[in-house]
């Protein structure tokens, strides 16, 4: 009961956030820029996985530094304690705060893909075969990157003890656990997507649920 | 058929002699509670009861260990030692079941910006166990408690540290809970603000809430508590209600003479046997302590006699008892020093 009400309040806190709007809008306004004036993607590239490349990188790194610097701010503004007191579980104001903001920018990534679809059917009179090909591919890695990011965030929000020290760590370090969905490919094997979304699954539970153990004993 | 009668009178005695013992056991107890941060220790054995309806004011210095003791009551600090209890249950073992019971209001009362008043109230009684059906009518009736009803629709943002204050309060009494925990509650508000919240918490204690708070304005808790806890170097220096304290420490009374026209001598009364020290008060008036309360009528006798005899007219002269804020500083010091 109390995850359900935490996350419809952090939902209603996330998806109205200026950061939001640039995820919502700004990336797929800035996709298309880039797709329309890029010097050489132009004829090579469907939009629709420049969009998801888009997300994926540029999408899971505000997604977790957005989680990190809410939990950090948060803590240091001593929000925590009124919930704290209250008969709840200690995680499910984390897990409520990961499901909010990996909702929106699911949606997000969502828009974009079909923003980048529309437009690649308009361009080339009907579906283009990359885009039917890759499009599942994009959509699968692009989520799964984002739950590994946002849990990430998450992580590094509840270990880091200032803002800076948090922003640090996502920029330089939690953007890179991005790659771990797409390792196997890249060490030379063969590209499994169902391999990528086990490693992210399985990535991003260890990641909170490392998360809400420290989180349950950290004293306020 | 007699076992059966017999099973249920003894299951009848048990359930009237556990109301019985819940009823006579202290609400909150702190039995050796202490705390440390690695080899500094905060908190050393504070013992203390409290029973239901009580209001506790918890005084001391800076950094005495007030808010370590306020953390460890409410749970948001679980590695203590010793036993804590709430309702006779196990501070932090059973938490989610003392939580139900408690309201709380930190020192430093901080919500998510982005709320309004409403939602923030909203939450928060949902989250302590407010029915949907009931939040309207909580929220509409803590608001106007704590007269803040105007901004039910305003952002938390928005608001002053005073209001935010209040807004505090609101949530921490949303859910009618049987013990309030208030760290520094009158810190941050106005003359008018502060009585108000003191008419609030004289107000709780008529419908037998429990109330923990701590203080800075010795004045403010002399005003509301029942009983008043000082802690000193993280421990209990003094526990009792007002007339305990000045017992326990046998202080002198206090007389305050004001004149109409001066011609004391200071040095006289102060020379005077079962007086302790005179200060002179302004405009025109002298403080006279007095060694042993036993001996106020007739000191008073000659002091008055002595001043009329010094050609000083007497405006008023009133025996009074020493204030907290005195009571406190010679606890403090005593504690100091031992």
């Amino acid at each position: 009961m109390s995850l359900k009400i935490l996350f419809l309040d952090e939902l209603r806190g996330f998806y109205r956030s200026k950061v939001m709007l640039v995820l919502w809008l700004g990336l797929p306004v800035l996709g298309a820029i880039l797709f329309l004036w890029g010097p050489d993607t132009g004829d090579e590239i469907p939009f629709t996985v420049l969009s998801a490349l888009l997300l994926s990188s540029i999408g899971g790194t505000l997604a977790s530094v957005m989680l990190a610097v809410s939990i950090i701010n948060e803590k240091e503004k001593r929000v925590y304690d009124l919930f704290l007191i209250r008969p709840i579980r200690r995680g499910d104001i984390l897990i409520s705060k990961f499901l909010a903001v990996y909702l929106c920018i699911a949606i997000a990534g969502m828009l974009a893909l079909a923003l980048g679809v529309s437009i690649d059917y308009y361009r080339m009179g009907g579906t283009p075969e990359a885009v039917s090909e890759h499009l599942l591919e994009s959509v699968v890695l692009t989520l799964s990157m984002m739950a590994m990011a946002s849990a990430a965030g998450v992580l590094i929000g509840v270990i880091s003890p200032t803002v800076l020290v948090g922003a640090v760590i996502v920029i330089y370090g939690g953007n890179q656990i991005s790659v771990l969905p797409v390792l196997p490919e890249l060490l030379g094997y063969e590209s499994n997507l169902a391999l990528s979304v086990i490693i992210s699954g399985v990535t991003t539970a260890v990641l909170m649920g490392l998360s809400v153990f420290i989180f349950n004993r950290k004293q306020f | 058929m007699t076992e059966t009668t017999s099973d249920s009178a003894n299951f009848k005695a048990r359930y009237l002699l556990r109301g019985i013992m819940t009823r006579c056991e202290p609400f909150v107890k702190f039995d050796n509670v202490s705390k440390s941060y690695g080899n500094f220790t905060v908190l050393t054995d504070i013992s203390l009861e409290l029973g239901r309806g009580d209001v506790f004011g918890y005084i001391g210095p800076n950094g005495a260990g007030k808010t370590t003791t306020i953390k460890s009551l409410v749970g948001l600090i679980t590695d203590f030692s010793g036993r804590l209890t709430i309702n006779g249950m196990d501070m932090p073992d059973q938490k989610d079941r003392i939580h139900r019971l408690m309201g709380y209001l930190p020192q430093k009362v901080s919500f998510q910006e982005w709320r309004t008043v409403e939602h923030t109230l909203a939450t928060m009684g949902r989250l302590s166990g407010v029915d949907v059906a009931e939040i309207e009518s909580r929220i509409e009736h803590v608001l106007g408690v704590v007269g803040m009803s105007d901004s039910r629709h305003r952002k938390v943002k928005e608001l002053s540290g005073g209001n935010v204050q209040k807004v505090g309060l609101a949530q921490a009494m949303l859910h009618s809970p049987q013990l309030l925990v208030l760290d520094e509650p009158l810190s941050g508000l106005d003359p008018a603000s502060r009585y108000q919240v003191k008419e609030i918490i004289k107000e709780l204690n008529k419908g037998e809430t429990t109330v923990f708070f701590s203080s800075h304005i010795l004045s403010d808790v002399q005003d509301v508590a029942t009983k008043i806890g000082i802690l000193g170097w993280g421990r209990i220096l003094a526990l009792g209600n007002l007339h305990e304290l000045e017992e326990e420490f046998g202080t002198p009374r206090v007389l305050n003479i004001e004149f109409s026209e001066d011609n004391s001598d200071p040095d006289v009364i102060a020379a005077m046997e079962g007086v302790t020290d005179v200060t002179t008060t302004v405009p025109t008036g002298l403080r006279v302590r007095i060694s042993d309360e036993r001996d106020m009528d007739e000191v008073s006798d000659r002091i008055v006699r002595t001043l009329l005899n010094q050609g000083c007219r007497i405006r008023k002269f009133t025996p009074s008892t020493p204030s907290l804020d005195e009571l406190y500083m010679r606890y403090v010091n005593r504690g100091g020093q031992a």
